[in-house]
């Protein structure tokens, strides 16, 4: 657990995906999500596998970076595999056992859909790995920005968002500290029965509740003392300058769609 | 919106967050046993619990979630109508834990969504999708409501919000 302190996936770096402004990271993979439902057959799908695979390789995230994000997701792409290999009953009949028998379409079907998985999941934790939280939120309040026409409150929405991330690591501390405290007393988190985990739960959390509202508490006092009113006429410590790689970036995205267009069948 | 109520809900999605990662290995599979969902039912002693509760899902499914694009729409959209719909049985329901039961029944009913989205992506049989989610928010919820409760007789977050 403790490797995880530091929050999300980053992983320090000087490509030029680290260097992309924010905002068009978020743009492309919120466009890829899309375009990946183009890709239909082989040739398309190979389009799409390079395209992911060029993105990687700019980013210089080592591959076994990338690999560690997929355990905790590799069952349910087995099993989506299987599934799609098991039910499909398309074209030839490749394996016969007894009345059971698996088609070339099922495995087909299977291959593709894993392969969408698998090319999803990357291209989002590239996001994670080549981007820090403090960017992602910059980057997300000046997306979201359009909504307070229709009276969104984008800005406290962001204050929310900073004052989040930089109380994380504090509570995940805080966390850790009380469990060790509890398992001191007697507290066991690991085993026991299930109403002996309830009461385990039970006595983290009302700890864990009671300081993080004393924290919220003090804050609060302490932004009212000091006159804190945010939105208008506030200027930003980080300013997000939009380069010509953004927008050749976002040229390749919405060119590879193209292809993808009138490659799929 | 005032101070109080943006900095409670800040530290608020920090707690679901660090609760989601004590326990990440049960979440983002086919049966979610996210237990930090439990902190749904925050909503029930105060509707401005909402935000953090939100903000709280948005971060987890951003920065853990190996599906992330997809969970930030369907997750996201999913807790936030789920909460909208408690919120608006609450002027109904003044009794807590009848207002945890009714919460506990919306989010097992709205993991539709969530089944939706599987289906969508990958093709995964919907109905069958739908019952392994809906079970594993039931049990959490279900299991969290009287803890909650619990915690709410200690820390008193009805009046959190108040003062």
């Amino acid at each position: 657990m403790m490797n995880s302190m530091i929050i999300g996936k980053y992983v320090p770096g000087n490509s030029v995906i680290h260097r992309m402004d924010p905002r068009a990271k978020l743009l492309i993979i919120f466009m890829y999500v899309f375009i990946v439902f183009l890709a239909n057959n082989s040739v398309t799908y190979a389009v799409l596998t390079v395209f992911t695979f060029g993105f990687l390789a700019l980013s210089r995230i080592p591959l076994s970076f990338v690999i560690r994000g997929l355990k905790p997701i590799i069952w349910i792409i087995v099993f989506t595999f299987l599934l799609h290999v098991l039910m499909t009953k398309e074209g030839d009949v490749l394996y016969q056992i007894g009345s059971f028998s698996i088609y070339e379409g099922g495995v087909k079907q299977g291959i593709f859909i894993s392969l969408r998985f698998l090319l999803l999941i990357i291209i989002t934790t590239l996001l994670t790995l080549t981007t820090t939280p403090i960017e992602v939120t910059d980057g997300v309040e000046i997306l979201l920005a359009p909504l307070k026409k229709m009276r969104v409150p984008v800005h406290e929405l962001a204050l929310m968002m900073s004052i989040s991330l930089r109380f994380i690591p504090t509570l995940m501390e805080e966390t850790e500290k009380i469990m060790k405290a509890q398992t001191a007393r007697g507290v066991d988190f690991t085993g026991g029965r299930f109403s002996e985990r309830m009461k385990a739960i039970v006595s983290l959390l009302v700890p864990l509740f009671i300081s993080s509202f004393k924290r919220a508490e003090e804050l609060a006092t302490a932004m009212e003392a000091r006159g804190y009113r945010g939105g208008e006429g506030r200027t930003k410590f980080r300013q997000l300058v939009w380069k010509w790689t953004d927008t050749a970036f976002l040229a390749a995205v919405l060119l590879l769609a193209v292809v993808l267009f009138v490659l799929r069948s | 919106m005032n101070i109080r109520t943006i900095v409670v809900n800040g530290i608020l999605a920090a707690v679901y967050i660090a609760v989601t990662m004590l326990i990440q290995p049960f979440g983002f599979t086919n049966v979610q046993f996210r237990v930090s969902e439990m902190l749904n039912h925050l909503v029930v002693f105060h509707k401005k619990y909402f935000f953090g509760i939100v903000l709280g899902v948005f971060f987890a499914n951003l920065f853990f979630s190996p599906m992330m694009a997809y969970d930030l729409v369907f997750g996201v959209g999913q807790s936030v109508i789920a909460l909208l719909i408690t919120i608006f049985s609450m002027r109904y329901v003044k009794n807590v834990w009848a207002r945890m039961a009714v919460n506990t029944l919306v989010f097992t009913f709205t993991m539709f969504l969530i089944a939706w989205e599987l289906k969508l992506a990958f093709d995964l049989p919907f109905f069958f999708t739908w019952l392994t989610t809906a079970v594993g928010e039931f049990v959490v919820m279900a299991v969290g409501a009287p803890i909650m409760y619990a915690v709410n007789r200690r820390a008193h977050l009805d009046k959190l919000m108040e003062t």
